[in-house]
């Protein structure tokens, strides 16, 4: 049992390691959907919207741990 | 015909992807054949590969069942939450927030851990020292089969990219046979920062051709996605960089 459940606990770190960095990418990704599916915009524009989205995401999150883990002066 | 644009991305990223996750399989696999000798190190290994191979026997078919887009576009959300995260880590290590990767502080804490979980446990130390290896191998292995399966199922470059976990695994084995100790000279945060750019473009090229994004230039786009998380990751370790004196090891 504790076999099965190290290997759960490693395939959730896998994927959601850090809650806010998992839930902005699925906000990107959610974002391009609806501008490709309820937009005239071309899907190409989605596209350069998730990679935004995504850059965005990994500059503020690794931003926010930098600072977590700043020493408090 | 293979296209190299296509395929090298494919192969070099699960290379790359699986020497990193190997070598962190290796350190545990030594630690048990140090501590209580190759026996129980190689049966947990061989039981974990067994393992491993199962879950390919088993899922490896039903990937032909799931209409190509909807592989894409669900591969390629994992390969964001995956590769971002990867490259997120190993920015945070080039700007020292985070300590390196260190395979012999891991194999010295791992031979402590086990040789406490030894005294401590009534069951037969082999077997304690057996589970330990296939628990290493099989948690790492499962990356390997994930990484292999993002980067090459959705362009049927599956074998391609098998080939090149292969080749990783062959590789580190060699070096590791011939050192014998710990592998902590491999530049592990230089492979992983590598490995997470590529991983996150292979997500964000995927996830678009899921959802009907056609990329300028084809597979070649992959190539200037990588160079822009390239950037991304290297100008986030620059933003939050420690001086030296305050960067952790």
């Amino acid at each position: 049992m504790s076999i099965l459940k190290d290997v759960l606990a490693e395939l959730l770190a896998m994927f959601a390691a850090d809650a806010r960095l998992s839930a902005g990418i699925l906000a990107s990704v959610l974002a391009a959907v609806l501008l490709i599916d309820l937009t005239d915009l071309p899907p190409l524009a989605g596209g350069a919207l998730l990679l935004a989205g995504c850059i965005l995401v990994l500059v503020l999150s690794v931003r926010r741990e930098a600072r977590r883990r700043a020493p408090k002066s | 015909m293979l296209e190299w644009s296509t395929a090298a991305p494919a192969v070099s990223a699960a290379f790359l992807a699986s020497i990193v996750e190997v070598v962190e399989a290796f350190t545990i696999v030594l630690v048990v054949a140090t501590l209580r000798g190759w026996k129980p190190a190689l049966l947990g290994t061989a039981a974990a590969l067994g393992a491993l191979a199962a879950v390919v026997v088993t899922l490896g078919p039903l990937l032909d069942r799931v209409p190509l887009t909807v592989l894409q576009l669900v591969i390629g959300v994992l390969l964001l939450l995956f590769g971002i995260g990867w490259l997120r880590k190993a920015s945070l290590r080039a700007a020292g927030v985070i300590p390196l990767h260190d395979e012999n502080a891991i194999f010295a804490r791992e031979s402590e851990h086990l040789g406490a979980e030894v005294r401590r446990q009534k069951t037969s130390q082999d077997w304690i020292a057996g589970i330990a290896a296939f628990k290493a191998v099989l948690l790492e292995g499962l990356e390997v089969i994930f990484i292999v399966i993002a980067v090459g199922a959705g362009r049927g470059l599956l074998w391609p990219a098998s080939l090149g976990a292969l080749a990783a695994c062959m590789l580190v084995l060699a070096i590791g046979a011939f050192a014998h100790r710990p592998l902590a000279r491999v530049p592990e945060n230089t492979l992983k920062f590598g490995v997470g750019v590529m991983l996150s473009a292979f997500g964000v090229f995927w996830t678009g051709e899921g959802l009907g994004v056609e990329w300028p230039g084809h597979d070649l786009a992959l190539i200037g996605l990588a160079a822009i998380f390239l950037a991304a990751g290297l100008a986030a370790a620059r933003m939050v960089q420690l001086p030296k004196s305050e960067a952790m090891p």
